[in-house]
């Protein structure tokens, strides 16, 4: 049984603590968050323990490991703070909002004998689940031209901090970093990265990218990130094979559209796509997580895995910034 | 490749004479004029000495400068299909001599006659989009094989073949002129001495930032030819273009395969109508040689660039 002290109660804070509270051998033992009332809301349900204050929680929560769900410029600074205390980490991605971050974050779990997990959750998606196995079964013989998409409007955080792009990295740091990690599961490692992008635009509240990704198996990637949607959230994967094509797109996979007539007052009516599965994707990579601390076992993401997506986040804004390609290896 | 929808397109349209069809290959040049009951000629000169205002040009890249140079000089006015010439120096030549000889020169992009682009177009003049901020864009297709794979003949392989069209509607669209390409090429695909595979990346002079899928990534089994897809991000909105998305899903037992049976408009038809509405009236080529050979900069730009590693800036 592990006990968990969950640091950010905010959207990400509940999803990953309703998760660990599903799981036999887990328990949510404490939640931080600075916001008192927000912590204590959510600490209720679970019958945790409320802490303000990291520290606090790190030295008298009764805790074995902490899930890091808060802002990304804070990863990193938790990650070394709950190595220091001795306790496995389970990090939000991106680790860290810089690969120096990340690295340092790395080096404290190393130093301090514990394991590091980044919750790249989208490895546990079904759908990537599935494209992946295709690909890697050959059905399409050898990978060739990779697209992917994904974003929606901005998300809306505490502060709303994803509106500061330096902040957040913006919709390549905090959005297709999935897309980047889950490349490289596929793919491997990436040798050059190309971008243009609004991450230097200053236009508020809206982000957009096109990154182009060579690896070093030679598949080009056309990845795009968007925080610049009225409305909806979107996915598609392309992938081009020279045996065959693989298509993917989320508004076209919900296998149940509720529509509703309008209400009084309202214009219209609302239409709701959904796609539910038994179980959700962040049940999946935290019980994985969990499993691995009780068998002994190295969690699939890897603290390197974790570094890499940063890098290539990294890399993307340079190029943003720069205008010129970022050779990485 | 074109030439057959081009001519059922003369043969369709009211008012306009269909005089016949010419290729070096005598006997092809027979078989197809009698499919459209029309005069065969194997000698282009033949042709042109005859009593014809305009000839579409539809023979390989590398005869495009040469054929609308012999068509100049006899004082026909042009449709050339795109790419317009496979090098700069032929691009702007056939431009130049054209314009000397006072004859018209279009070039072929149909694309801007669709009504899904024209409508697109309009959202973004309008400023229903706001500001034009990026452009996503992919002209995705089968291989053609035949002489557009022979590089002595194209010029070069997906990516001179598929990067001209959206390139031309992005600057049709805007107005803007592309300003520095950067692109990554390989052949993978089919891992012969083509290239088949190709994203570039495109700055603008308004500032906009584009990407060009230009590959002839669709497999054999693909239940159509390709696609033109344009996904435009402005400031106060999205649009997204499916040029070929007017279809029926067809899946055929008899094939055993699936098949999406276009129904939009003829694009085809409507770029022929235009190049005869030109002539008629006199009025000058909607889509110029200029604008052919505009799009073909940023196609050997993305090969120079994908050869070096580098951005390339296009100077004219």
């Amino acid at each position: 049984m592990k006990r968990v002290g969950v640091i950010g109660a905010g959207t990400m804070g509940r999803t990953h603590a309703s998760a660990y509270a599903r799981m036999a051998s887990a328990k949510v033992a404490a939640i931080c968050d600075p916001r008192a009332d927000v912590a204590e809301e959510v600490a209720k349900s679970f019958s945790a323990r409320v802490f303000t204050d990291v520290e606090k929680m790190l030295a008298e929560g009764e805790i074995d490991v902490v899930d890091i769900c808060t802002p990304t410029i804070t990863h990193a600074d938790y990650v070394k703070a709950a190595a220091a205390a001795g306790k496995h980490v389970s990090c939000e991605k991106p680790l860290a909002r810089t690969v120096e971050q990340a690295e340092e974050a790395v080096k404290a779990c190393e130093d301090a004998g514990v394991t590091l997990f980044i919750a790249h959750v989208l490895r546990w998606f079904p759908e990537y689940r599935k494209l992946r196995e295709l690909v890697k079964s050959g059905a399409v013989g050898e990978a060739v031209e990779v697209r992917t998409s994904r974003g929606g409007p901005l998300s809306r955080g505490i502060s709303d901090w994803y509106a500061d792009l330096k902040q957040s990295g913006g919709a390549v740091l905090d959005v297709v970093i999935h897309d980047f990690d889950w490349l490289r599961t596929c793919f491997g490692d990436v040798k050059r990265v190309y971008a243009r992008g609004l991450y230097e635009s200053g236009i508020p509240r809206m982000d957009y990218a096109l990154v182009t990704l060579r690896f070093e198996s030679g598949v080009i990637a056309h990845v795009e990130a968007t925080y610049a949607r009225p409305s909806g959230f979107v996915t598609s994967v392309e992938i081009a094979g020279n045996e065959g094509l693989l298509n993917y797109r989320n508004m076209d996979s919900m296998p149940i559209v509720i529509e509703c007539r309008a209400k009084e007052g309202m214009s219209s009516g609302v239409i709701v796509p959904e796609s539910p599965t038994a179980y959700d994707p962040y049940y999946l990579e935290l019980e994985h997580f969990i499993t691995c601390l009780e068998e002994g076992r190295t969690p699939d993401v890897t603290p390197r895995d974790g570094v890499e997506a940063v890098r290539i986040c990294e890399a993307a804004l340079t190029s943003i910034t720069t205008g010129e390609p970022v050779v990485l290896r | 490749m074109h030439a057959f929808s081009y001519a059922a397109a003369v043969k369709q349209l009211a008012g306009v004479e269909f005089v016949g069809i010419a290729d070096p290959d005598a006997s092809r040049a027979a078989d197809v004029a009698k499919k459209f009951g029309v005069k065969a000629f194997a000698d282009y000169k033949e042709l042109l000495s005859g009593d014809v205002d305009g000839v579409i040009i539809c023979s390989e890249n590398i005869n495009h400068r040469p054929d609308v140079e012999l068509a100049a000089s006899y004082g026909k006015h042009i449709m050339c299909e795109k790419p317009l010439a496979p090098s700069m120096d032929d691009a702007w030549a056939m431009v130049e001599t054209c314009k000397n000889a006072g004859v018209k020169l279009q070039t072929a992009f149909p694309c801007r006659y669709h009504p899904a682009f024209i409508r697109l177009k309009k959202a973004v003049e309008s400023g229903d989009l706001g500001k034009i901020l990026a452009v996503k864009a992919t002209n995705q297709g089968k291989c053609p094989w035949g002489w557009f794979v022979d590089k002595k003949l194209s010029g070069g392989g997906a990516v001179i073949d598929h990067t001209v069209h959206v390139m031309d509607l992005m600057r049709y669209m805007t107005g803007a002129e592309p300003v520095r390409v950067y692109a990554e090429i390989d052949n993978k695909m089919y891992g012969k001495d083509f290239d088949d595979t190709g994203i570039l990346t495109v700055d603008f002079s308004n500032g906009m930032f584009a990407t060009i899928d230009a590959s002839w990534s669709r497999p054999k089994s693909f239940p159509f030819w390709g696609n033109v897809k344009m996904e435009v991000t402005g400031d106060q909105g999205i649009a997204n273009m499916d040029m070929f998305a007017q279809k029926v899903e067809a899946f055929y037992d008899k094939t055993m395969g699936a098949s999406y049976e276009y129904w939009g408009d003829n694009i085809d038809l409507a770029l022929v109508a235009s190049f005869v509405r030109s002539i008629a009236e006199d009025t000058p080529a909607e889509v110029t040689g200029e604008d052919g050979a505009r799009a073909v900069a940023v196609a050997l730009a993305a090969y120079e660039s994908a050869k070096t590693g580098k951005p390339v800036e296009i100077s004219r």
